[in-house]
């Protein structure tokens, strides 16, 4: 409806792993697939490797003194007694309780050392506010421009995740938290995640990488880490590293909402927050279609009919419990306070965009700005 | 060994008690009442034993589900004619619903969560060849509550039927952690997320009756001569396992009745929606949860101990040290539950839990380095119980050392929730606690039932478990690092090579445990008659015939050496020529006899 929101113009998925620049090689990459990002993912993974060397010196020398003794050296011989050996050996007992012990300190330290670089928060940072809630992430810039861009989680899906974009070399500040049950925000290539919890704030502090000269963009995945039910695994979200003049284009030009109509409003939100569970093509996914949806009779689960006006969509996004519609399950998390007027005005006119149900209803004239803001022009001619 | 001159009175009217535990009394019908009302521990044993193997196989079947349904990632897509097709979803698939298939799934893997923990490892050990074994080790005629030992099976099979009755209702996909507030809100007008959440409180009492007898008995009826370090260290694991078992289970108890009272009545202690804290459910829950962990293996630690030093016919390394650490293990158990929230904690309190949690690796490395020095200078013999052992100390080497990156901070925030954490907890509960629990099956078998298994297809067995095993989990330590979150219906492309290595190890893991089941089934029908002594043991169980009489021993025993004296004792029913005792060198004193 709106070119500039079709997925052809989203520039497709460019995962930085793929790049020559955040490749890894050899181990590495058997372990962690790509680079790690930003200073803190980099001493994570080389706490992770001196962990793993140590593990692995250790490992190799108890498992080459087992299965030389078990099967070579101290086998079993039909007749031969074992020899007398001690069964303790203070010396030896105090050295391999001493030695290890130490060991862990440094390890407990190492860890704890960039455990506390990530928590301190930067003074000069992005502050984005993320949302997450069954099943999608959502995310708030500044000027309260929402991401409109989303990219299929595999070529071909109809699996969808959203696109965050932020300016290379920054630092980040995110703000986050759930509209429904706990989630848990994480980017494996900056290794690190946080859990997202429905009544308290919780904070992620991250630096973008440089990008390397040649590219104009890098992606990394966002999965969600905390068990959140049907669709946890489709919960994704791509994080999109771009030089910052692009930043501020998409941001300011491209996402920020000062100029549209009510419907093209309407239609971001949807794209951003609801399209999960509803659909605009007459389909029902998890919850009812859209389509034709506004002045039809809607059947309610216990049986009841109600006209679908303006203060039947309004309730039903701020209080979706109120009245179930016939056929779905009572799921969708209440939005009640996490949308604004303009973004509630325009969903409503949205959803009046998508037609009106031809049946002709006794309750016309129950609402004169529902009349008036019909006669509004279509939205396809707007200046998106 | 000599048995004590004071015999046990006689009592004439019980002739069978010199019989074997097991001999039929007669009608199928006078077996199947006398099994049900028993309150002898050897036939509570075996009865616990066959309900945890129903256990492992409902819940090994679960697993093998899940590993197929992600041996492809599941694609929705709209075809040339406009219709959504839906491939790689082998469960539940529905066009109509795309949620259908992941909802199958997601009670699949809660299904298999749920039952090997509260039906399959936690009763596993302890309630099955600790019920059976635990009397007889320390010379005791019988536990010390015999009849709330039956009891407590009772309650095992009440609280398995009502988990059962949750999957016949159509199952629950909380997870095993039922985890706040998805677990008071997902079927909201279902009762079955409350049979589920009730199955685990009242499994959780027959785990406390358990512990409560296995503590009274080790107090009190220890046979006369047997001091507390007189007592094999299977005994101690079960011991330091039953002080777990009483004091934490509780918790959990309470936990659960909270969270039925939240979902029932509304009552706002998890939910923030009620004006709840979904983190406090956490702390409750893994202050149980994390202890319980420690339930699982300890029991497993002390079948190792045994097998190793009596089949390599070595006195025990640091015989005082593993005990002691199984009780240090026990008590800082209680202090390291936050390791599971350190990404959703402050900062100090993750600070204090992972200095905690380093804490509880080092006796646990004591251990293994303890078993690896029984092995030197020993006389060791390779077969099924020995190798169980050697892949013990494989696997749970590497289940532990890969809990050291979960243990540190900042490594942790990578890979907490993956499946690095799925193949970390994997190698200690299945690598430790289940191939441990293999290793005493195949040890004590003869003991039990009185035939010998198979040992080249017992060996077979186990070479094939231990290569299936190591295929299944390797690729999911990868596949967490590389970025793939657990408990996921489907996966980003480039996961699926790791996936379908793991799913191919688990079939490998299928054809290992069925080679087993088979010898078992063998041994019972036609195995050779088994000797009272076949390896050479000197605890008390191989004192007795093979099954053992119905009151253990026909005089009560009296404890004149050591559990591990192999250097100066033959042991009981054995030839000297084939178990010869070394000659000591005469200028030294003879090693150390820990008394």
């Amino acid at each position: 409806m709106f070119s500039s929101l079709t997925l052809a113009t989203v520039p497709p998925l460019k995962l930085a792993y793929k790049n020559e620049s955040g490749a890894a090689h050899g181990l590495e990459a058997l372990f962690f697939r790509g680079k790690a990002m930003g200073d803190a993912g980099l001493s994570t993974d080389g706490l992770f490797m001196l962990i793993f060397w140590f593990s692995a010196f250790f490992f190799v020398l108890l498992m080459v003194l087992m299965v030389y003794w078990g099967f070579f050296k101290y086998r079993r011989r039909p007749g031969v007694p074992a020899p007398i050996s001690p069964s303790h050996h203070p010396l030896l007992e105090i050295v391999w309780t001493v030695v290890p012990s130490s060991a862990l300190l440094v390890i407990f330290l190492l860890g704890l050392w960039t455990y506390t670089d990530r928590h301190v928060a930067y003074a000069d940072a992005l502050n984005l506010n993320v949302k997450a809630w069954k099943w999608a992430w959502g995310v708030t810039y500044p000027n309260g421009a929402e991401s409109q861009w989303k990219l299929p989680l595999d070529p071909g899906s109809t699996a969808m995740a959203p696109v965050f974009v932020v300016p290379e070399d920054t630092n980040i500040s995110l703000t986050l938290t759930s509209q429904d049950v706990i989630h848990s925000f994480w980017i494996p290539d900056f290794r690190a995640k946080m859990d997202v919890f429905p009544n308290r704030y919780s904070a992620f502090n991250f630096r973008t990488p440089k990008l390397a000269t040649g590219v104009d963009y890098q992606d990394h995945w966002i999965f969600c880490a905390e068990y959140c039910g049907d669709l946890h695994s489709d919960m994704a979200g791509i994080l999109r590293v771009v030089p910052y003049a692009d930043y501020v284009d998409i941001t300011e030009n491209q996402w920020a909402t000062g100029n549209l109509s009510p419907a093209e409003i309407g239609q971001r939100v949807y794209e951003a927050k609801c399209a999960t569970c509803h659909t605009v093509d007459g389909s029902p996914r998890i919850g009812p279609t859209w389509k034709g949806t506004f002045g039809s009779e809607v059947t309610l689960a216990d049986g009841s009919t109600v006209l679908a006006d303006e203060n039947y969509i309004r309730e039903s996004i701020l209080e979706p419990g109120a009245k179930i519609h016939a056929g779905f399950a009572n799921q969708m998390p209440p939005f009640q306070g996490l949308l604004s007027d303009a973004q509630l005005d325009g969903l409503i006119a949205y959803i009046k965009s998508l037609g009106v149900s031809d049946e002709p209803k006794e309750g016309e004239g129950a609402d004169d700005a529902g009349q008036e803001e019909q006669e509004q022009p279509p939205a396809d001619s707007g200046e998106g | 060994m000599t048995t004590m001159d004071r015999p046990i009175p006689a009592d004439p009217s019980d002739a069978h008690h010199d019989a074997p535990y097991n001999a039929s009394r007669g009608s199928l019908a006078a077996d199947v009442l006398n099994w049900a009302t028993t309150v002898d521990h050897k036939k509570i044993g075996v009865m616990y034993l066959f309900a945890v193997l129903f256990m492992f196989f409902l819940g090994g079947m679960a697993a093998l589900a899940v590993r197929l349904e992600l041996l492809e990632p599941v694609r929705t897509t709209v075809n040339a004619a406009g219709q959504t097709v839906i491939t790689g979803q082998l469960f539940g698939a529905d066009p109509e619903n795309i949620q259908a298939g992941n909802q199958t799934y997601n009670r699949l893997f809660t299904l298999h969560g749920a039952i090997m923990v509260f039906m399959f490892i936690v009763p596993s050990i302890p309630a099955s060849l600790g019920n059976f074994f635990l009397p007889i080790m320390i010379g005791a005629k019988d536990v010390a509550f015999p009849k709330l030992n039956l009891l407590s099976w009772y309650i095992y099979v009440i609280g398995s039927i009502f988990g059962v009755l949750s999957i016949i209702g159509g199952g629950v996909d909380t997870g095993w952690t039922f985890y706040t507030p998805y677990s008071t809100t997902t079927d909201a007008d279902h009762w079955r997320v409350v049979f589920m959440v009730l199955a685990a409180f009242i499994l959780g009492f027959s785990s406390i009756l358990t512990g409560l007898n296995f503590i009274v008995t080790v107090h009190k009826l220890r046979a006369p001569g047997m001091g507390w370090f007189d007592m094999p260290l299977f005994i101690w694991g079960l011991y330091a396992t039953s002080i777990i078992q009483v004091l934490a289970t509780p918790v959990i108890g309470i936990t659960l009745l909270l969270l039925v009272f939240e979902r029932i009545f509304h009552v706002g202690i998890f939910d923030p929606g009620l004006g709840g804290d979904p983190v406090l459910y956490q702390h409750f829950f893994w202050f149980y949860s994390h202890p319980v962990v420690y339930v699982m293996i300890l029991p497993g630690m002390g079948i190792v101990s045994e097998l190793i030093a009596v089949h390599s016919r070595k006195h025990i390394f640091g015989y005082k040290a593993i005990a002691f650490s199984s009780l240090g293990i026990a008590g800082v158990s209680f202090l390291v539950w936050g390791h599971h929230m350190f990404t959703a904690m402050g900062t100090l309190a993750s600070t204090l839990f992972s200095a905690l949690t380093f804490l509880v690796a080092i006796p646990t490395a004591i251990k293994v380095f303890n078993w690896i020095a029984t092995l030197y200078k020993g006389s060791i013999a390779i077969n099924t119980p020995m190798l169980y052992a050697m892949a013990f100390l494989f696997l749970f080497s590497i289940g532990g050392l890969t809990g050291l990156p979960l243990g540190a901070l900042a490594t942790d925030l990578h890979l907490h929730d993956t499946y690095y954490v799925v193949a970390h907890f994997h190698y200690v509960m299945m690598g430790g606690t289940v191939i441990a629990f293999m290793g005493g099956l195949h040890h004590w078998w003869p003991k039990m039932f009185g035939r010998m298994y198979n040992e080249k297809w017992g060996m077979i067995g186990c070479a094939i478990v231990f290569i299936g095993f190591n295929i299944t989990f390797i690729s999911q330590f990868l596949l967490g690092m590389n970025g793939m979150p657990r408990r996921y219906a489907s996966y980003v492309d480039e996961f699926q090579m790791l996936h379908q290595i793991s799913t191919f190890g688990s079939w490998v893991l299928l054809v290992g445990f069925l080679i087993h089941l088979f010898n078992f089934i063998y041994s019972l029908i036609a195995g050779p008659k088994a000797p009272p002594n076949p390896w050479g043991g000197l605890t008390l169980e191989w004192e007795t015939e093979s099954p053992p009489i119905e009151h253990n021993f026909h005089h009560e025993p009296l404890i004149k050496h050591g559990p591990y004296d192999f250097e100066l004792v033959v042991p009981p029913h054995c030839d000297a020529r084939e178990f010869p005792l070394p000659v000591p060198a005469p200028p030294k004193p003879g090693p150390e006899v820990i008394k």
